[in-house]
């Protein structure tokens, strides 16, 4: 059903009253901040493009404000998903939009040095910051990127801020896909101020402005080929949060993109007959950014649900592998952190309104996993490993954190770690974080961000994609999500993705 | 026939200690069963029981209720393991026995202080998947504890109220699993996006959260 004023439009599940076929010039999976960019950039090249997403649209007066609902709502496997091997949860979205409308909007270029090294190990010479930066100002400019102002800050991100500055560690307010923010902190469970420019208000509108049309609730499950070319993909509606299918369609196409995320792609490769995958590398290579957070409890309070999300970070030490971020999130799932029982927990819990928690994310090149397709359903089997040569990286975060924390005044530090007192009262204390020989089994970690299970790499016996993210053993077939890096970007990874999609969109835009 | 007996026995007292003395299943609960909500009761009275810093009880919160509604809305595998792990901690202490008398009784029938001892043997286990175990346990008790409007409340982390701007993707974007000639807005609804002035701490409650007042 047409929308008045937009040359596009936009189907859900309501509207399915059969099965159905669709012809385009481009085909694009997911919606999220890869597909989206495509679909945009495409329809705006004149080209008939059809942008086809799992999930439901949502929009704020379906937020759920509690943490654990929204994430049962929002996110795959009700937001339980884990890795096995080491047992880590991480999370990918499913609703129009993906991950953007539940991340805290970060924007981050990665520094030369990471291009560098793209460059160099992965054969990949048109890869480099240079060459990408004219990619990443058409994005920012249309996000309307920008650091967040500090009247949004809150004082648990200027605590950050001055425990870095009496350091004398660089850090900067966070750039976010962000405008008009009113320090809501609540990023993680939809922007009810609108004020987040998720793919959902901003480029896939844009596209359906620009006449795409985008099918919701339209899960995907094979990717039809004839010869060497990709000629459509088939699949089922599902029922927005059930997933219970449906009605069953093809789109035909002459360009297929397929931006589903890291876990998404590969599956569905392995599923269409073990597609693309002449290099061996489809679903191998999984990585992550591990993430690792402390708590901090200060003498005043802190006022912690007032402020970005996420509003400040360090840059400082990230050739030393780790970046370092300001938090916040649904007090439920914060708290899950408190350790302790009963009136001892509760009185830990009280002092939450007094409350900073602040995280590391590691790059933890050692650490691979791999993505597998079980034998029913889309679902990925996840395995991955953290590598012990990593653990000094996460135990050097941890410290640090540690350190910042009581250099802004902290009067307690909770450091969650097995095998360390459940509290910290100064930067004496605290020193047993550096000094005491920890395993990756004494910490407790986060799968942030995933990447390269459908690497880019310029030898096609290597990898899956080539720089354009063109698929090495199809004409027409094309990834844009964060599949294609191929290692960790070091740094939040949604902007390079975006970046790297607006640079597939303009590979493709010439071949239709 | 002594052994058919022995095995006879043991499955009397398996089936006894898995099903009997539990009691009644709450109103509204549509999931878990009778047992299992008689298992998060005990746990969540032993991680948040009354008193202290924060006036609302696991009890109070009304945990159990909760992770119904969460397994329910969970993918079957899911489900599947959540109730996994509630039977496993339920009935561990055969082998794992809390201290003192009756120490091999299920979880939800012992003292409130050795359900104490139970859960933090889980916590400090030297073993990862032991401690994987209570980790999400908890997890799953404390976001039910924290999903009680009271005790965000009690805390001054209850959401506020905040207006959502009217813009172009209300005009495409009907509430899920609604049909879009439920939309009624037309540009003209169309209100300026947020200018960025900062949120009120102290502003009112969003009214999920706000406390219910008598008519």
């Amino acid at each position: 059903m047409k929308r008045a004023g937009f040359a596009g439009e936009v189907r859900v599940f309501a509207e399915y009253e059969g099965d159905f076929r669709e012809e385009a010039d481009v085909a694009v999976v997911g919606s999220g901040p890869g597909g989206a960019v495509v679909a945009k950039e495409l329809a705006e090249a004149g080209k008939r493009v059809v942008l086809l997403e799992e999930g439901p649209p949502i929009t704020p007066p379906d937020f759920e404000l509690e943490g654990s609902r929204s994430m049962a709502r929002t996110l795959r496997e009700g937001g339980l998903r884990t890795t096995f091997g080491t047992v880590m949860p991480t999370m990918q979205a499913i609703c129009l939009g993906g991950g953007s409308v539940v991340n805290s909007a970060i924007c981050v270029r990665p520094p030369a040095f990471v291009f560098d090294a793209w460059s160099e190990r992965y054969e990949l010479s048109d890869t480099t910051r240079a060459s990408l930066d004219p990619h990443y100002e058409a994005v920012e400019k249309f996000l309307g990127i920008g650091p967040t102002p500090e009247n949004v800050l809150g004082r648990r991100n200027l605590l950050f801020k001055q425990g870095c500055d009496a350091l004398g560690y660089t850090s900067e307010p966070m750039p976010r896909n962000v405008r008009g923010c009113r320090g809501s902190g609540e990023c993680f469970t939809g922007c009810r101020s609108r004020a987040k420019q998720s793919m959902d208000v901003s480029f896939v509108p844009a596209a359906i402005r620009a006449g795409a049309l985008v099918l919701t609730s339209a899960q995907v499950q094979e990717v039809r080929v004839d010869g060497r070319r990709a000629v459509g993909l088939v699949g089922r509606v599902v029922e927005p949060f059930t997933l219970r299918p449906g009605h069953a369609f093809e789109v035909r196409a002459k360009e297929i993109v397929l931006a589903a995320g890291c876990m998404a792609t590969p599956v569905l490769l392995q599923r269409s007959g073990n597609l693309a995958n002449r290099s061996g590398q489809v679903g191998e290579n999984l990585q992550f950014h591990p993430g690792v957070a402390i708590s901090g409890v200060f003498p005043e309070p802190t006022d912690p649900q007032f402020g970005a999300t996420q509003g400040y970070q360090s840059l400082h030490f990230l050739e030393q592998g780790f970046k370092l971020e300001t938090l916040w999130a649904p007090p439920g799932v914060l708290a899950v952190r408190t350790p302790g029982f009963g009136l001892e927990l509760k009185q830990r819990l009280a002092e939450l309104p007094y409350s900073a928690t602040w995280d590391a994310i590691a790059s933890c090149h050692h650490s691979l996993g791999r993505v597998r397709a079980r034998r029913r359903g889309l679902d990925p089997a996840l395995t991955w490993h953290l590598d012990e040569r990593d653990v000094p990286i996460l135990q050097r975060a941890l410290w640090t954190l540690a350190e910042i924390f009581f250099a802004a005044g902290a009067r307690k530090i909770v450091p969650g770690i097995h095998g360390i007192p459940e509290e910290l009262h100064s930067p004496g204390e605290a020193e047993v974080i550096r000094s005491k020989p920890l395993r990756g089994s004494h910490l407790v970690i986060g799968g942030n961000h995933a990447f390269c299970t459908t690497r880019m790499h310029g030898d096609p016996r290597r990898g899956v994609v080539d720089e354009l993210g063109r698929c090495h053993d199809l004409e027409n077939l094309w990834i844009a999500d964060t599949g294609v890096f191929p290692r960790c970007s070091s740094v939040n990874p949604m902007l390079t993705c975006m970046a790297l999609a607006h640079r597939t969109a303009g590979a493709i835009a010439p071949r239709v | 026939m002594w052994l058919l007996l022995l095995a006879l026995g043991a499955a009397a007292y398996a089936a006894w200690r898995v099903f009997a003395g539990f009691e009644r299943r709450p109103e509204g609960v549509g999931v878990l069963a009778r047992r299992e909500i008689g298992f998060l009761d005990a746990a969540a009275d032993a991680l948040f029981p009354p008193g202290g810093a924060i006036p609302f009880s696991g009890r109070d919160a009304e945990i159990p209720r909760y992770v119904d509604a969460y397994v329910r809305v969970q993918p079957t595998r899911t489900r599947t393991l959540m109730r996994l792990l509630f039977f496993l901690v339920e009935h561990a202490t055969i082998v794992l026995p809390a201290p003192g008398r009756g120490g091999r009784r299920r979880f939800s029938a012992l003292a409130p202080a050795q359900r104490v001892c139970v859960l933090e043997d889980w916590r400090a286990s030297r073993l990862f998947a032991r401690r994987i175990v209570f980790t999400s346990l908890r997890a799953i008790l404390t976001m039910g504890y924290f999903a009680h409007p009271g005790v965000l409340r009690a805390l001054g982390l209850a959401p506020l109220s905040i207006p959502s701007p009217i813009g172009e993707a209300d005009l495409l974007y009907p509430r899920v699993g609604r049909h879009p000639s439920t939309i009624t807005l037309t540009r003209d609804d169309l209100t300026p996006p947020s200018d960025g002035t900062p949120l009120d701490p102290r502003g009112p409650l969003d009214p999920r959260y706000a406390p219910k007042t008598a008519r």
